[in-house]
């Protein structure tokens, strides 16, 4: 073996090796892969917002195409999940893990893929558009005025007033709940879409007037078990404690570990409830607080969700200790 | 040297059953079993409280945060692994059955400095430092009193 040609050896081999790697791996993606997929893969990166938060951040297709989504977490662990009315939920990736989801959208509209576990001070900001467009339709997206939020903005009620706070009401929900039956209670309090509309103090004011020898202690309590009986799906506890107990708690109470480090601090449910309207919470989740750092979630929830969700906050509020 | 052989083999049983005692005589428990509850918060990069002292048989009943960001807890020599969110505590429990000291740390990529996101578990006393200094005593005193006899002879 003469030197020379052993070293040109070396040299060519060594190339090839630099080439080849590089060449192997961005040819698989975005040669073969492409070629040999019958339909459309994306892969997207996961980082904290901090550091670009989802790249891409935004996604189109077309309404009934299937297409892969492919989530790369780059840092920490993210939670991937795509609302409203998707019911997608990719679950935790761990750094240097992928999450993947093969989905195909049959409703035009604007979705949002975004992390549903902690993952930054900033972790709320950490979102993506997916649009899903009807390539026959003439008119462009656009989502339709949410009714409970127009009506709160035509009566002029400011959905950004600090919620007023009472002391020295605890109701027993319990005790409301086995003396409903014993007290005469109007009928409006019994439809959930006017006690969405007004405040268990509200609601107290009508039930005193059906019951004027019933002592008033019971009447709090059954108030708040009307307020609250609506048992919590399991849908809305899963979501509470994705996306509200970090700043609000566990319980509510407005003491989750990254509530030291909002603008405001996060309101405790229960402190804010009896003098507090249903459809204010509504809009507060769907709308987000201006000047506060609570995010709007209202391109994450279904309505039906956001509804679970303030049924969910009466019941920890009036749950009792 | 003139001495028989006999007291030398006497004193060198002695010394082996001395030493053999001090490895093998198991420390008796000066405490009754107890139940802590301790809470635990994971934060990038540590736990806190960062070390825990328990005495063996005693439980611990943990309640484990996280702070900013998801965090795990391993514990070696006990089989837990757990994972924990910001808002959904967890809880699980211990039976320190093995003394020793073992460390717990984070088990999920929690961010840049996550190696080196550690806590310790001591259970009970440090047993092999307190037995190894006693052998230690023992050479030392069997040296000096073999160094007397020699002098003396």
């Amino acid at each position: 073996m003469t030197n020379g040609r052993g070293n040109r050896t070396a040299i060519v081999t060594l190339i090839a090796i630099l080439v080849g790697i590089p060449l192997t791996i961005v040819g698989y993606q975005y040669g073969l892969r492409p070629v040999f997929a019958d339909h459309r893969i994306i892969d997207i990166t996961a980082r904290v917002p901090e550091n670009g938060g989802f790249q891409p951040d935004l996604v189109r297709m077309e309404v009934g195409e299937t297409v892969t989504l492919r989530f790369a977490a780059d840092d920490v662990v993210h939670g991937i999940a795509i609302g409203p009315g998707l019911g997608v939920d990719i679950g935790q990736v761990d750094p240097g893990h992928v999450g993947e989801i093969t989905l195909t959208v049959d409703s035009p509209g604007i979705y949002t893929y975004y992390c549903n576990t902690w993952c930054s001070p900033s972790h709320w900001r950490m979102r993506g558009v997916l649009e899903v467009v009807d390539p026959d339709a003439a008119s462009p997206l656009s989502s339709p005025p949410d009714p409970i939020i127009e009506a709160l903005v035509a009566a002029g009620i400011d959905i950004d007033a600090d919620p007023q706070t009472v002391d020295g009401i605890v109701p027993d929900r319990a005790r409301g709940q086995a003396s409903v039956g014993s007290v005469e209670v109007p009928a409006e309090l019994l439809e959930p879409d006017w006690r969405l509309q007004h405040t268990p103090e509200g609601g107290l004011g009508l039930l005193r007037a059906a019951n004027r020898d019933t002592p008033d202690d019971l009447l709090i309590d059954v108030v708040a078990y009307l307020w609250s009986n609506t048992v919590p799906t399991e849908q809305a506890v899963e979501l509470f404690a994705k996306n509200c107990a970090a700043c609000h708690g566990e319980r509510g109470g407005g003491d989750g570990p990254v509530a030291e480090s909002t603008i405001d601090p996060p309101v405790a449910f229960a402190e804010a409830a009896w003098l507090r309207r249903g459809d204010i919470w509504y809009a507060k989740i769907r709308r987000g607080g201006m000047g506060t750092d609570m995010p709007n979630f209202g391109t994450l929830f279904t309505v039906e969700e956001t509804r679970s969700l303030v049924d969910y906050l009466w019941f920890l509020s009036f749950a009792g200790p | 040297m003139q001495t028989s052989k006999r007291p030398v083999i006497a004193r060198r049983s002695v010394l082996l059953l001395l030493v053999l005692a001090a490895l093998l005589v198991p420390v008796p428990a000066f405490h009754a079993p107890q139940t802590h509850r301790i809470s635990i918060d994971a934060s990038q990069f540590e736990y806190s409280p960062g070390r825990l002292t328990v005495n063996r048989g005693d439980t611990l009943q943990v309640t484990l945060t996280a702070s900013d960001v998801v965090h795990g807890f391993f514990l070696d020599g006990y089989e837990i692994d757990a994972r924990v969110e910001p808002g959904i505590s967890q809880q699980f429990t211990v039976s320190a059955d093995r003394s020793g000291k073992f460390n717990y740390r984070c088990s999920v990529s929690c961010g840049p400095l996550h190696p080196f996101m550690i806590g310790e578990l001591v259970v009970g006393p440090n047993e092999p430092l307190w037995r190894a200094s006693a052998i230690a005593v023992i050479a030392a005193a069997a040296m000096l009193i073999g160094a007397g006899t020699r002098r003396s002879a």
